[in-house]
């Protein structure tokens, strides 16, 4: 596989939600604003399949502890590693560092039955934050995100208004949420939409 | 709505899940050496039981893994979930897997290299 983690990363693409402006609805009850979110654009992401033989190489490259627990991820610094299934994992890393990160993981991983795929582009991360954030995607979807029940380095894949999300709590007021690329836009309007009522701030 | 508890993910609502239809349906090795009738048991041929029912179910808008349920039709209640190409071990469960009228199928008995009349598939 060519190396081009030399090259410069190129972002003239359009992200998912690139056509959406930013904009701003305050709380009609004149406190602060319930919700502050904005696409974490361009974000790193690999879809990691695998069972034995990953930890080494996955520590090495990420800095997380491997496997994570079932529906649990594991953080450094930017980079995190997240539970989708018993051998399968998203890895989550800086803006343009996929593709090293995949190369790395080529490389170093010794075990004879693996896939790592850059799906950086397929699916649309938005970081979440603001006291009604649990509030807010609670509309939505049927799990319980109680910060006593979906506390801090827990994630899960759901429905939120009928696509289909993964939810990482990153702390008691902020997520990171993933959805497809093609659902980006009606995932934002929803969120915007439903935030109405504690008012929101959309950061393009 | 129903809460069904994935093997990997724990209690989530119904609405993460897809139903696979009925579980333990082998498909038979040696299927030219059967008649199409028989072979129209493993085809075509569904059980819709009023009472317990093994069925297979996936986790589509969760961790997307399939799995093994035995659940009753009348009531919904869900007695036994266990892994894929597993049995259950629950005596009901159980009851319901070796009382069905296909393990007495020529298909299912063509299923397995052992019981197959052709000798199996190499």
């Amino acid at each position: 596989m060519a190396n081009l983690s030399s090259s410069k990363p190129d972002f003239s693409g359009q992200t998912a939600l690139a056509g959406i402006a930013s904009s701003t609805s305050a709380n009609p009850d004149g406190g602060a604003i319930g919700l502050v979110f904005g696409e974490m654009a361009h974000l790193g992401k690999l879809n990691l399949r695998g069972q034995n033989g990953l930890a080494k190489a996955v520590k090495a490259v990420t800095g997380c502890t491997f496997p994570p627990k079932a529906n649990r991820f594991q953080s450094a610094g930017d980079r995190h590693v997240v539970w989708l299934g018993p051998d399968e994992y998203l890895l989550l890393c800086e803006a343009g560092k996929e593709q090293e990160l995949q190369d790395s993981l080529h490389s170093m991983i010794t075990s004879s039955h693996f896939a790592v795929t850059d799906v950086s582009d397929s699916l649309c991360a938005l970081s979440l934050r603001g006291p009604a954030v649990r509030a807010v995607l609670a509309k939505g979807c049927g799990l319980d995100l109680h910060p006593t029940q979906f506390a801090a380095g827990q994630s899960a894949q759901s429905l939120l208004a009928l696509s289909a999300v993964t939810l990482m709590a990153v702390a008691d007021d902020a997520f990171i949420l993933i959805c497809r690329t093609s659902f980006a836009p009606y995932v934002q309007r929803w969120l915007a939409d439903a935030s109405l009522e504690y008012g929101y701030q959309y950061i393009a | 709505m129903l809460i069904i508890t994935c093997p990997f993910c724990g209690p989530r609502d119904e609405v993460e899940f897809a139903c696979g239809g009925e579980a333990h349906i082998a498909r038979p090795l040696a299927d030219h050496k059967i008649s199409d009738a028989d072979f129209a048991d493993y085809l075509f041929m569904r059980d819709n039981p009023k009472g317990l029912f093994l069925e297979r179910w996936r986790h589509s808008a969760g961790c997307r893994r399939w799995f093994n349920v035995a659940r009753d039709t009348v009531s919904n209640e869900i007695v036994e979930i266990y892994p894929m190409g597993s049995l259950p071990v629950k005596t009901a469960a159980k009851t319901t897997y070796k009382t069905s009228w296909r393990r007495d199928t020529a298909a299912e008995k063509a299923a397995t290299p052992s019981r197959s009349k052709a000798g199996g598939s190499k």
